[in-house]
This record gives structure tokens, C-alpha cells and sequence, in this order.
């Protein structure tokens, strides 16, 4: 594992989570304990283990569209902001 | 307060009506909620009504379901068309359910009350309650002390008699901790069992709804209501539902119960005391103890960690302001607003959010998730093999009893492995129950676990069962 190249403060920008200068250094140490346990992961030996993805696939579902107006309605109105059947959020860019 | 089992069968059979059920229950919450705040919003009108339903429906010789004007509490991120759910999060403050989760569904078929939410740690995180907007829970069993986590609202409401069953969900233990820590019976059946349509995501390789109850009896009910297939949950198994409820055997004898290797090492001595005297009532009641392997389940712990995590870092992204949550209104680009909208999220999800993406990012994903992903089936093949020889396995449910509020909060670690025997349920997909086993020295409850393979959830309610009547 890599994680130690890592430090709490980029780890947490890319996973797009702001901290405070407070918080990464009251937040830092903890972040750098748990992975520095994760990393007893990286002594088993996983050689020979192959993944099927057979198992996976058996819990997609069907290729069919499913309609329920009702509920789509219900979605929809639970938007504070719309218009018609469509919502309106912030623009960002 | 009476067991389901006795609740359901006096109103079906009009030796108590639905609206006294349901009132007791309201007393009771009324009367100890402010101290012990395991319910997060309670419906009295609406549950009344209900109830008066039921009862009118009786009247007129209707046959009533399973769960005839049963009080049942539900964990604040299972959905109920037209209340809040908000996970005990302050980022979902203000939703509302705009449908049914199948599970609410299936309650409501069987003629249940629901009564209310439950509190709970912030989007099922956490081991203790301590993370809920609403404040922690506590312990019934001493006020000082937390519920477990993350049902702990849901326990703590059974444990203080104010419902005979509550829902939760189990991704690393959250209700067969919680059971344990309040004394109660806590079961997660095998992946798949139950339909999760309608449950707040957190880790969709690993959630599964549980029930929290008395006696294993009222479980094993329970269960029988809401397992079976489900086309809106593509992971629901399509197998039939035994009545688990009538299928106890009279006896356990020749039930062979697997110890595992090196389970009880390093463990407090007063757990392992009870745990021990627990496999000895086993034997004295016609079990046989096998000694069973499974090597790789000590590795459990930091597997869930990073699988869970990666999983919920996925299934947390549609909090983003725009599809649900808090959205900011003053952040000046879209990387700016991503950040801020996720502002209102509590420590313990921000730190796994950031743990689980870390892990998956491309420059880790080899090393640390694909590798957990692999130590995972490592471990699932131990437990099938041991399972091969033995019919149930043994464990304690937690390596502590509840401990005091407030504890351990700068030492994360310390509680994630409080889940140490439970994550190992998730993680290999079984059926897990916890069962009370006696008192620590504190007269704190210790809970007792029985694994076994997933639909055959039989087998560990039929052990509990005997168990518990032999105690």
C-alpha cells in the first residue's frame, strides 16, 4: 500500500471534504493511525485469489425501464425549487 | 412490556386491542425517552389510528396479519412515506420519504404499528450512537453508559420495554452490538435475506436489516414477516422463507458447534468466562464442540474498514446539494461547492468518506482496495470450509460490555475494533444472532454470538433458542 505518500491533508481535498487548519491538525494524526492499520492488510498473501464476476453480475437487473409516474411526482415534489416536472438547482460553472 | 409473540396473538384473538398495545408503549416512551432518547420522533396520533384500524378490522372478523398491533420502532434511515428520515444527520435535516422501504411495507401487511424512528449514528457510522445529530442514546442498563451502535436508539427502545421490536441495519454489527451492549436479542440474516429497497446506502456489499427483540422467539417471527425476494433489490435472494418461528427443534442434540482457533485469546477474562460457561451449557444441553479454523478472520476488522468505506465514499457522493442535502449558497466554483455542500456531515462519515476514496484512488486501488477485496474471499473460503464441518460457530458478540459515554473518543481505533467478531459476519456474508449470556461484575450484559451460513438462519435461531431456554 501507498498510503503513507499520503498525508490527511490531500487525502481529504481529493476526496473533496474541507478541513480547517483546526481540524487537520486535531484529525491528521487519527487519519494516519487508521492507515497505517489498514496496512497489515498488505502482509496476506493473496496470490491465486481470483475474483469472480460471475457472482456480480447475477445481481443486476433486468434491462427494462420501470415507469411509476406517482413516485416520479413524489421525487420531484420533494424539490423546494422546481418548475413543471423539472428542478432547478444552483448554477455552478 | 409483552413479547410480540404474546401482543399479537391477545389482539388477534381480542384479549387486548391494538390501541392498548399501542398506548402502553406511547407511556412508556413518554415516560423514559427524555432520559434515554432512543426514539428520534414519535407518530402517537398516527400510530393510534392505526391501531383503532386494526382494531375496527377485528371487529368486523377480519383475520389480522403476524404482527396484529405490534409497536414497532424503525431506524432512522429506513424509509416511511411521508415522515422525515434523516440517518441522524444533519445533512438530511429535512427529508421527507416520498415512498415505502419494503421492509415498512411488509410491517405494515402484518398488521404492525409503527411508532416511530429510532436514533442511531450519523449514516449507520459508528459503534456507540455517540455520532446522531440528536445526542446519544443510552444505555437502559445504566444511563451513563452508550447503547451501542449504530441501532442503539433501536435496541435501547426494546431494552427499556417501550416497543417489543425495532428495526436496524447491520453492516459491521450495528444491531448485534447494540443487542449485546442492552441485553437483548439482535439478528442480521444472511446477505440478501431481507429486501434493503427503501434503506439509506451506506455499504451495499455489506448492509442487510436486522430486528431487535426480547427473545429469540419474537426474532425468529420477526424475520419470518420480512425476509424473502424483492424485484426492486437486484441483491435480494429468491429462496423460499421457512416459518422460523414454528421450525425449533425439540433439542439440540448432535448440533455441532464450531470454537474457533485463537477466538478467545487476549480477550477481557470476565467475556471469555461467559463465553466459556455459554459452549459448556452448549454441550450440557447435547451440542458438540468442534474446534474450527478460520485464519484469516482476524484480518476482518481493516478489510471492512477499507471495503466499507470505498463503498460508502461511492454511495455518499449523491449528497451533493443537488440531488439530496445541504447546498450551499454562497460557494464560488463548482470544487468550492462540492466542498461546502458537504460541510454538514459529521466527523466519523467525513473521515470515512476521505478513507474510502483514498482507497479506491487510482494509485491505491491495487494495494489497498482490490487487496482488502481479495483478503475478503480469503476469509469468506475460511468460514466455508470450517462450516463444512460444523453446523453453527461460537463467538462472544464484542470483545467489551457498553462502555461509558464519551469513552474512547480520541482513539477511534479502540471502537472500530469493537466490531472485531461482528464485521466478520458482514464481511463473509452469514447470518449472525446475538444472544444474552449473563452479567459482567458491573451487572453489565455480555452477548453471546452464533454464525452460520447464509439461509440458514435456521440454525443459529434454533441454537439461540435452546440456549436461551436453558439459562
Amino acid at each position: 500500500m501507498i498510503l503513507e505518500k499520503d498525508n490527511a491533508s490531500r487525502c481529504a481535498r481529493m476526496a473533496k471534504i474541507k478541513l480547517t487548519p483546526a481540524e487537520e491538525e486535531q484529525y491528521g494524526a487519527q487519519l494516519q493511525e487508521l492507515f497505517n492499520w489498514v496496512k497489515q492488510l498488505s502482509t496476506v498473501d493473496v496470490s491465486g485469489v481470483e475474483l469472480s464476476s460471475a457472482a456480480q453480475a447475477a445481481y443486476l437487473r433486468p434491462d427494462q425501464p420501470v415507469t411509476d409516474p406517482a413516485l416520479a411526482q413524489a421525487i420531484v415534489g420533494a424539490f423546494n425549487d422546481k418548475e413543471g416536472a423539472s428542478v432547478k438547482v444552483k448554477k455552478v460553472l | 412490556m409483552k413479547t410480540v409473540f404474546e401482543i399479537a396473538q391477545a389482539v388477534r384473538n381480542g384479549e387486548l386491542t391494538a390501541r392498548e398495545a399501542v398506548l402502553e408503549s406511547l407511556c412508556k416512551i413518554k415516560e423514559l425517552n427524555p432520559q434515554i432518547n432512543a426514539f428520534v420522533e414519535v407518530w402517537p396520533e398516527e400510530a393510534l389510528k392505526r391501531a383503532e384500524e386494526i382494531d375496527a378490522r377485528r371487529e368486523k372478523g377480519e383475520k389480522l396479519g403476524a404482527l396484529a398491533g405490534v409497536p414497532v420502532g424503525i431506524k432512522d434511515n429506513i424509509l416511511y412515506k411521508g415522515h422525515k428520515a434523516t440517518c441522524c444527520s444533519k445533512m438530511l435535516e429535512n427529508y421527507v420519504a416520498p415512498y415505502n422501504a419494503t421492509v415498512v411495507e411488509k410491517l405494515l401487511a402484518a398488521d404492525a404499528v409503527i411508532i416511530g424512528r429510532t436514533n442511531m449514528d450519523e449514516f449507520a457510522m459508528g459503534s456507540s450512537n455517540q455520532t446522531s445529530v440528536y445526542g446519544p442514546a443510552h444505555n437502559p442498563v445504566d444511563f451513563d453508559r452508550v447503547p451501542g451502535g449504530s441501532s442503539g436508539g433501536s435496541a435501547a427502545a426494546v431494552a427499556a420495554g417501550m416497543v417489543p421490536a425495532a428495526l436496524g441495519t447491520d453492516t459491521g454489527g450495528s444491531v448485534r452490538q447494540p443487542a449485546s451492549f442492552c441485553g437483548i436479542v439482535g439478528v442480521k440474516p444472511g446477505y440478501g435475506r431481507i429486501s434493503r429497497y427503501g434503506i439509506v446506502a451506506f455499504s451495499s456489499g455489506a448492509d442487510q436489516v436486522g430486528v431487535l427483540t426480547s427473545d429469540v422467539k419474537d426474532a425468529a417471527l420477526m424475520l419470518e414477516v420480512l425476509c424473502g425476494r424483492d424485484n426492486n433489490d437486484s441483491t435480494s435472494l429468491d429462496e423460499p422463507v421457512p416459518a422460523f418461528s414454528q421450525n425449533f427443534t425439540p433439542d439440540i442434540k448432535g448440533l455441532k458447534v464450531g470454537m474457533p482457533k485463537g477466538f478467545l485469546d487476549d480477550l477481557d477474562p470476565e467475556i471469555k468466562e461467559k463465553i466459556l460457561q455459554a459452549a459448556d451449557k452448549m454441550k450440557s444441553l447435547g451440542a458438540e464442540l468442534v474446534e474450527v479454523e478460520v485464519p484469516h478472520a482476524k484480518y476482518s476488522a481493516p478489510c471492512y474498514y477499507i471495503i466499507t468505506s470505498a463503498e460508502a465514499s461511492s454511495n455518499l457522493a449523491r449528497f451533493d446539494g443537488i440531488r439530496y442535502g445541504y447546498s450551499a449558497k454562497d460557494a464560488k466554483d463548482l470544487n468550492d461547492q462540492y466542498e461546502s455542500n458537504r460541510a454538514p456531515f459529521g466527523w466519523e462519515v467525513k473521515k470515512r468518506i476521505i478513507i474510502g476514496s483514498t482507497a479506491l484512488r487510482a494509485e491505491n486501488y491495487k494495494e489497498c482496495y482490490l487487496q482488502a477485496v481479495k483478503v475478503r474471499e480469503l476469509i469468506k473460503r475460511d468460514f466455508a470450509e470450517a462450516f463444512k464441518n460444523v453446523d453453527v460457530i461460537l463467538t462472544p458478540t464484542s470483545p467489551t460490555t457498553a462502555f461509558t459515554l464519551g469513552a474512547h473518543k480520541d482513539n477511534p481505533l479502540a471502537v472500530y475494533l469493537a466490531d472485531l467478531y461482528t464485521c466478520q459476519g458482514n464481511i463473509g456474508g452469514l447470518a449472525g444472532i446475538s444472544v444474552p449470556c449473563g452479567n459482567d461484575k458491573l451487572g453489565l450484559p455480555v452477548g453471546l454470538q452464533f454464525y452460520g451460513p447464509i439461509l440458514q438462519e435456521e440454525k443459529i435461531l434454533n441454537a439461540a433458542y435452546h440456549f436461551e431456554k436453558g439459562l
